[in-house]
């Protein structure tokens, strides 16, 4: 077969044709038809195709290839180059304004970095979870966070759409004892054995569907077992808790920080009746399901109300006393449902519901909002900067137009020149940002390492941001600057910022509205934190000491309660279930009358002592007494629940819990504030504790001992504990002094209010930095009409009320418009208190905006009487 | 001094031409190329080299006509331009010079030479 009747490969012979330009392509494909042709006599046909494929790919060179003819391809980079050369020479020139630019910017985008890292974090809150979009949690009516104990299994035999589903309950505190060592842990929880079918845990040692099976099984991070067992393995080792041995039958990695539910170690349930079976009616657990892949939450929350009459009806019933589930509703009975959460959205959605994490989306918006009024005021600072000086460089824009720039060339230089500047910005800002990254920690209470800082996603972000900013803030300059009329410019015509001055003045006055709005906001903030901390609770909170954990004690607490009663530091002391100022439950009384009505009641069990030790007035009946034998069924109510109940006379009244608990009010106490003062005072009924802790038939609960302490509070503190540590051997001392716990309840607020003090603080800063730039700039425009007006008679002072009185203006424009917004945010802000601070008062506002004007004027007219005393004749010569 | 902007490669190739005299065209250059001096280079090299030398002048080309080894396709044949000689004598003048320059090498004995 001549060699001439093979044909190259029709790839090679396509692409060719689609790239090369038709003048060369004849000799091109005419030399690899030759080289072809010879090679498949001496190579073969299979070489002979690749080489022919191999010389096409060779030729795809810019030369032969299409549509490129007109490109001048080496020119633009020059000019490229040109653009730096000049850049880097005019930011050399102006130093003082190019550390203002700079400093200004990396500021800005510091702050912007830092918030930036919250807020991703914020948002890949559970992500990491396999399946994540069909995992919810299920809630007891629209936002209960406890649900029943068959809720989860029954759901999964009853719904088709649920595939899994896991009860959790917890967290809580557990002391373990290892080799006769004591560890008190944290953050743990107990779960059913369907644990990591739900969440994504990986497990190092043990296996994921059998360690949570057995009672008396306990999974440890490995955070947690590598320091119960300091170099040796954890799994199969044995854990005391309470007397009780565990067996730890896993060891899973450290779940990562950003989860609603971070856990140190997982219990399995002991196989008793109320987890084997549970009820309805008790709500103890967290249940999470998970959905089969297509299924809607919507289509399993539409089955929840027949799914509720079937199973909660009858128990509901038998406890409200009607004859069926249709009756109870009919009289009034409150329909119960479920509603599924999706999983992801617990931490910042619903963070009641979420275990131990705090998010709030509020937080993420306000963060961004504070990222983006920093970064504006920055990127103001800049345009504003850049136009100004446009005067400086009209000659040079007017030369290079006349030397053939066109316009879009003049643009991309100033935009060359805006972006060097935001990058160089954005290099100073990673600095800045790793300094003050701790401070940030505690600002966003989240834990923030300077890996996370570097991390690409994060630079990836910034590197964006840095060009969008550089692009915005650089587009007005360079749009304006290359307009100029080329004669003109050259002529010296173009006045500064002669057609400019309003959008300048404007957004100067805007960043004095940004400025003012934040101080507005923090004084506001700090206001009502300091009115929360002097409001009058009802009770002396700095002398009440609670120690915790008092059930332990067991038959030791009366012996305990003994020797603290004898410390001439301690006046008295009363043993409860739940302390002021922690979370106590509300317990469900119905009225004994002919149409009982339902009330939910804060209930709290205490010692006859309370009101003594707590400093409490009675305002009506009296108190109960442990000594009275007849005063078991009995119960004190504060104001507001008397209020609550309605009744004329409410001495001797009965409240029921149902099934015959009846209780007869014989007194009641003064409001005083028990809860955050967030919240109002809600209706409160104490109920009589047994002096050694009992509430209710063999059901004890004495946890806390409150003590009524005067003198040295930490000579006190030290007494308590050796008294303790003598008495209980498996348990640290732990206490708290209620002023500080109701302290600590304000712990959000307070960072709320730090973050605006250092966001206010820094928008301060910049703007200033802007201020003090653009005021230089302005005097040295008007050093000649300055001197003019000084030769014919004009005084310092007038001069520089002259300078001064253009700024003052300014601020009262952004005044203008940072109180009204400040008002109506603030306003909606503390209308999440019960208690708050009159708004109405003029100096909230007042103090901001003179504080403003103040800082405008020592910026302004350090400068401007600088200018005004300087001599005359020297700014007129110089021409 | 007048210069010359000859590469190597480009010398090479322009040297190639004048030696083929009248059928010099892309395969035969490559092929003398190889034959001379064995190396190994791709067609688009040659090519490009062609090209570059005919910009500046020192080749000129017309095209012949089709024969069946190239599937019917044309052939374009380079000569080299009067320019492309005096180019050529140019260096060959320059470095005759140069080389006649050299002093006689006396290893290791002549300190200056070591250098």
């Amino acid at each position: 077969m001549p060699q001439f009747d093979h044909h190259p490969p029709r790839w090679a012979l396509w692409f060719l044709q689609l790239y090369c330009k038709p003048r060369v392509r004849e000799i091109i494909e005419g030399d690899a038809y030759e080289l072809f042709y010879k090679r498949v006599e001496t190579d073969g046909l299979k070489v002979a195709k690749r080489k022919f494929g191999w010389d096409v790919l060779r030729f795809f060179r810019p030369k032969y290839i299409k549509g490129l003819e007109d490109i001048n391809s080496l020119n633009n980079i020059a000019m490229f180059k040109n653009y730096f050369k000049i850049s880097v020479r005019s930011l050399v020139r102006q130093k003082f304004f190019s550390i203002i630019n700079i400093s200004g910017l990396s500021l800005g985008l510091a702050a912007c970095l830092l918030i930036m890292l919250y807020i991703t974090n914020e948002l890949s809150y559970d992500n990491f979870h396999k399946d994540v979009d069909r995992v919810y949690r299920i809630a007891n009516n629209q936002s209960g966070q406890y649900t029943p104990a068959r809720l989860g299994a029954q759901s999964k035999m009853d719904f088709p759409e649920i595939e899994e589903v896991v009860r959790l309950s917890g967290p809580y505190d557990q002391t373990f004892k290892v080799n006769n060592q004591i560890f008190k842990e944290q953050e743990g929880f107990s779960a059913d054995s369907t644990f990591h079918k739900i969440f994504t845990v990986k497990f190092v040692e043990g296996n994921p569907d059998k360690a949570l099976t057995e009672p008396n099984s306990i999974v440890l991070t490995e955070g947690l077992a590598s320091k119960l067992f300091p170099k040796q393995e954890a799994y199969g080792q044995l854990v005391t808790v309470n007397g009780n041995s565990l067996k730890v039958t896993g060891v899973v990695a450290d779940p990562p920080k950003n989860t609603h539910f971070h856990y140190n170690f997982i219990e399995s349930f002991p196989h008793e009746s109320w987890i084997t079976v549970g009820n309805w009616t008790g709500n103890n657990f967290f249940t999470y399901a998970k959905l089969v892949a297509g299924a809607t939450p919507e289509s399993v929350e539409a089955k929840y109300p027949d799914f509720v009459a079937k199973y909660v009806g009858p128990d509901l019933v038998k406890y409200t006393g009607h004859t069926n589930y249709e009756e109870y509703l009919a009289e009034g009975g409150r329909q119960g449902t479920f509603t599924l959460k999706p999983m992801k959205d617990l931490h910042l959605y619903y963070p009641h519901m979420a275990l131990g994490s705090q998010g709030n989306i509020n937080n993420v918006y306000i963060f961004s909002a504070v990222a983006v009024f920093i970064l504006l005021i920055a990127s103001i600072n800049f345009m504003n900067l850049s136009t100004a000086r446009s005067a400086a460089r009209s000659k040079e824009v007017g030369m290079r137009k006349v030397l053939g720039s066109r316009r879009n060339q003049l643009v991309y230089q100033f935009l060359v020149e805006s972006m060097m500047i935001s990058v160089l910005a954005m290099i100073l800002s990673m600095g800045l940002a790793s300094i003050v990254l701790g401070g940030f920690n505690e600002l966003a209470n989240r834990n923030f390492s300077y890996t996370d800082l570097l991390a690409p996603s994060t630079l990836l972000l910034l590197f964006s941001l840095v060009l969008v900013v550089g692009l915005l803030a650089g587009s007005y300059p360079a749009f304006y600057l290359s307009g100029f009329n080329p004669l003109r410019a050259l002529k010296g015509e173009n006045k500064a910022g002669g057609g400019n001055v309003f959008l300048r003045k404007g957004l100067v006055a805007f960043q004095f509205a940004i400025s003012i709005f934040l101080i507005i906001s923090t004084m506001i903030v700090f206001s009502q934190l300091r009115f929360m901390g002097q409001q009058k609770l009802g009770f002396q909170p700095e002398q009440i000491m609670v120690v915790k954990n008092t059930g332990l004690l067991r038959e030791k607490l009366s012996a305990f309660k003994n020797q603290l009663l004898q410390k001439p530091n301690i006046e008295s002391l009363t043993l409860t279930n739940q302390y002021v100022s922690s979370s106590i439950a509300d317990w469900g009384y119905s009225t004994m009358e002919d149409n009982p009505r339902h009330f939910n009641l804060m209930n709290m069990f205490t010692t006859d002592d309370f009101l003594e030790t707590m400093g409490l007035q009675l305002v009506e009946g009296r108190f109960y007494s442990n000594e009275l034998a007849s005063d078991s069924a009995v119960a004190v109510i504060n104001e507001s629940a008397k209020k609550e109940l309605g009744f004329e006379n409410v001495i001797g009244k009965k409240v029921s819990r149902g099934d015959g608990e009846d209780y007869t009010i014989i007194g009641v106490v003064k409001d005083f504030n028990y809860e955050s003062l967030k919240r109002s005072i809600e209706p409160l009924i104490l109920r009589r504790m047994f002096e050694d802790g009992r509430m209710e038939a063999d059901w004890y609960g004495g946890n806390y001992l409150s003590l009524k302490v005067t003198g040295n509070f930490g000579e006190t503190v030290k007494q308590v504990e050796s008294e303790w540590n003598a008495m209980v051997q498996d348990e640290p001392f732990d206490f708290v002094f209620l002023d500080d716990s109701f302290n600590s309840l304000y712990e959000e607020e307070r960072r709320f209010g730090k973050l605006f003090t250092v966001s206010s603080g820094l928008a301060i800063a910049i703007a200033c930095l802007g201020l003090f730039a653009l005021a230089a700039f302005t005097l040295e425009r008007r050093r000649k009409e300055i001197a003019v007006r000084k030769v014919i008679g004009a005084s310092v002072k007038s001069l520089t009320m002259l300078v001064v009185s253009d700024f003052t203006k300014l601020v009262a424009i952004g005044s203008l418009i940072a109180i009204p917004t400040g008002y109506w945010i603030m306003q909606d802000w503390l209308a999440t208190f019960a208690y708050q601070i009159n708004i109405n008062n003029p100096l909230l506002f007042l103090i901001p905006v003179i504080l403003v004007t103040v800082i405008a004027w020592l910026t302004v007219g350090f400068q401007s009487v600088k200018t005004a005393t300087s001599n005359p004749v020297k700014a007129l010569r110089s021409e | 001094m007048q210069r010359i902007n000859l590469g190597e490669f480009e010398e090479l190739v322009l040297l190639i031409v004048a030696i083929l005299n009248d059928n010099a065209y892309g395969i035969s250059v490559m092929e003398e190329i190889e034959v001379q001096t064995e190396r190994k280079i791709n067609i688009s090299a040659v090519h490009s080299a062609l090209d570059r030398l005919e910009s500046k002048g020192f080749l000129k080309s017309e095209v012949g006509g089709a024969t069946n080894e190239r599937g019917g396709r044309r052939k374009r044949f380079f000569t080299v331009t009067v320019a492309g000689n005096k180019a050529l004598n140019f260096v060959r003048e320059q470095r005759n010079r140069l080389h006649e320059q050299i002093p006689n090498i006396d290893f290791g004995l002549n300190q200056y030479a070591s250098i």
